[in-house]
């Protein structure tokens, strides 16, 4: 009782509130920094303050972003890898970690084990052997070679989650459904991916962000336009020595808006799930 | 069931994904597609600009040429060419007439000998091709010759009653006039340690009059105890404890740095050749833009080199991939690139500095006071340094005197155990 009682004083709450603010302002301080620089100059961007206000708003480079840009063709294929990325490794960890966790074979520990070891291999590590082997397989400038790569790279952390969300579904319920003649496949998708929403709204997320702004790869695999991504978009303006800065915080602040609206969207089950994994991981 | 059917579609996917990946070369009379792998990711703008109106060109005059480019700036560039010289090169590239580039690029063997006689007509400059040789070959060609200036801005100086200094004391006792004027003497972008690189080259070359040889044997040997090198580094010291560069300048980087004076807050500013296009660019203001003038390094005293011996080198360049398939039209577009009325030219009109090329053809006498002062001041030079010290050696050496630079300059290093640790990381 006094406990409770002690938390709803005014002073309480208000000190409460000050701090969610100000945490509130930090996160989201640099979207606004780059709404703001996004509609004004190159020239105006080198006062002092940390904001500006422009002169006169330039919208005119959110048009060059997305003429110059090649932007909605960049879009375009930024949705479709991603996409499809989030959907393979979405089914691939469900069914892995079914496969682990559930089903009795003698290598189920050592396969988990090693697949989970793949979150320790950094990327750029495997750049140049990869881009040999896509190159002998003739795979570069295609889709695989960002899909294969995205899908690899985010697999161990979505088999993490998976396999601690669903060591928390009591085993007593497949008992019941193969009871009920329920087959596998069924089992998995009828019965146990329904329970599993939070974690893969957690994992789509994550997978999502991840490869919605990677670069590296995709400038190494990529060569012709048809498969590059919205990163490239930035590149367009960029000079050899200094680059056109007003323009590419209007991309920037384009290809940050799907991502932001993702998160918005799946906001409440991503806190759900990482909380949830966390306990049980 | 739907296990089978998965596997049939992922199978069937894969394959489609393998048979377009596959690309068909054609013979020299068909239609041929050249590949240009290009460090300029603009193509609406400057140099990036001048490069894509050549290729346009050369793909109207050669109707079955397709030119497919591949543009990424350079730390991406540099990353991408090392996965090329594994696996096949494109067949047209862009290279860096330099040894922290280029030794190893030729060491791996993918660049095409060019034969130098084809050029004798192409007027280049004098000593421009020496950077892209190798044991007498020939391997690439120089696109540009950069200058390393100060920019000033003429009216600040005369306002003031400023005038350019003709000694390095003279420079930095000018700037403490400047600072207490309460101005910024010289805009420098120490954040990206290559300009400041360039500085203490700059130095090095008015206290040397040559540094090539010093140069290459303390690389050589991991040893720049030469006197010299302490005695420039000195220099680029004290003018940094003398306040000659804005307050930070350790870490803002280019943009910052030319902002500050394109703004008017900084008197001077320095950097390249390339950057006269700033006289062009209308989003600097009018009183500004029509009022930056140049001078170079002022000489140092007992310094052997004179105030004509500039710093000077030809950097970025193109060469020919010695694996392309279509290695003889590749060599035709290159020499159509570099035939003088067209990269020079344009570049010249595009004012994005100084060609390799002798340009003087070229002059419409309605160039810009700056653009006629840099062409002066190469006409008038007596000597050229040649590469810049940052880039005469492996690339572990690059990046270590790029990084350790900035801390020599602001006293966190001492001056000998900078050049101990650029030397270290010669070896």
């Amino acid at each position: 009782m006094e406990i409770t009682g002690k938390k709803k004083t005014p002073i309480g709450k208000i000190i409460l509130w000050i701090a969610l603010i100000f945490v509130a302002i930090i996160q989201i301080f640099p979207l606004i920094w780059l709404l703001d620089f996004s509609l004004a100059s190159s020239n105006e961007m080198f006062t002092n303050g940390l904001l500006i206000i422009p002169e006169k708003i330039q919208w005119g480079n959110y048009v060059k972003a997305f003429v110059d840009g090649n932007f909605i063709h960049y879009l375009k294929n930024s949705l479709l890898i991603n996409g499809l990325a989030v959907v393979l490794v979405v089914l691939i960890s469900i069914m892995a970690a079914f496969a682990c966790l559930r089903m009795h074979w003698k290598l189920n520990g050592l396969v988990k084990t090693l697949l989970l070891m793949g979150m320790m291999i950094p990327i750029h590590a495997t750049l140049l052997p990869n881009y040999k082997i896509y190159s002998t397989l003739h795979m570069t400038d295609t889709i695989w070679a960002l899909l294969i790569p995205y899908v690899a790279f985010s697999l161990p952390q979505g088999l993490f989650l998976m396999t601690s969300f669903m060591s928390a579904i009591p085993v007593e319920l497949e008992e019941a459904a193969v009871m009920d003649g329920c087959g596998i496949y069924r089992i998995i998708f009828q019965i146990i991916t329904p329970m599993l929403k939070a974690s893969i709204a957690t994992v789509s997320i994550m997978t999502f962000l991840n490869n919605w702004n990677e670069f590296m790869m995709a400038s190494t695999y990529l060569s012709s336009p048809k498969w590059k991504t919205l990163p490239f978009s930035v590149l367009e303006f960029t000079g050899q020595y200094s680059s056109n800065y007003a323009v590419q915080f209007a991309v920037m602040a384009l290809t940050a808006a799907p991502a932001v609206l993702i998160y918005i969207v799946l906001n409440k089950h991503i806190t759900k799930g990482v909380a949830m994994g966390a306990v049980k991981g | 069931m739907k296990a089978k059917w998965w596997s049939v579609a992922l199978t069937a996917a894969m394959v489609t994904g393998l048979m377009s990946g596959a690309t068909i070369y054609a013979s020299a009379e068909e239609p041929v597609t050249l590949k240009v792998f290009s460090n300029l990711p603009d193509r609406k703008n400057g140099q990036g600009l001048v490069e894509q109106m050549i290729i346009d060109e050369y793909m109207e005059e050669n109707p079955n040429v397709t030119i497919e480019v591949e543009a990424l700036d350079e730390e991406a560039y540099k990353t991408k060419f090392k996965a090329y010289a594994m696996e096949g090169m494109p067949d047209v590239v862009n290279i860096w007439g330099q040894p922290s580039f280029l030794d190893e690029v030729l060491e791996a063997g993918v660049l095409a000998e060019l034969n130098e006689d084809d050029y004798a007509d192409y007027k280049f400059i004098e000593g421009s091709l020496e950077g892209f040789k190798k044991d007498g070959k020939l391997y690439g060609l120089p696109r540009n010759t950069d200058v390393a200036v100060f920019y000033y801005n003429q009216k600040m100086f005369e306002d003031n009653g400023w005038s350019v200094p003709s000694t390095y004391d003279e420079l930095l006792e000018l700037g403490k006039t400047i600072t207490e004027a309460g101005m910024t003497p010289v805009a420098m972008d120490g954040g990206d340690g290559w300009p400041m690189a360039v500085y203490l080259s700059d130095l090095l070359y008015k206290i040397t009059g040559d540094y090539k040889e010093t140069v290459a044997n303390a690389v050589a040997n991991g040893d720049f105890s030469d006197e010299a090198f302490a005695q420039a580094t000195q220099l680029l010291k004290d003018a940094a404890d003398a306040g000659l560069f804005q307050v930070g300048y350790d870490s803002q980087d280019y943009g910052t740095a030319m902002n500050l004076f394109t703004n008017g807050q900084a008197a001077m500013f320095y950097m390249g050749s390339w950057e006269t296009s700033m006289a062009l660019n209308e989003d600097i203001p009018e009183e500004i833009r029509t009022n930056i003038r140049v001078f170079t390094m002022p000489t140092v005293t007992d310094g052997a080199a004179s105030a004509t011996d500039i710093e000077a080198w030809n950097g970025g360049g193109y060469a020919v991939s010695a694996s392309s398939e279509v290695k003889d039209e590749a060599i035709k577009f290159l020499n159509f690139m570099y035939q003088p009325d067209k990269l020079s030219k344009y570049g010249w009109e595009n004012g994005v500095g100084m060609s390799a090329q002798d340009q003087t053809d070229y002059m419409t006498g309605e160039e810009t006071e700056l653009m006629k002062q840099i062409v002066e001041i190469v006409t008038n030079a007596t000597s050229v340094s040649g590469t810049p010290v940052n880039d005469c050696g492996p690339s572990a050496f690059k990046t270590s005197i790029e990084s350790e630079i900035q801390s020599v300059s602001n006293g966190t290093i001492d001056v000998d155990t900078f050049l101990g640790n650029i030397g270290t990381a010669c070896k």
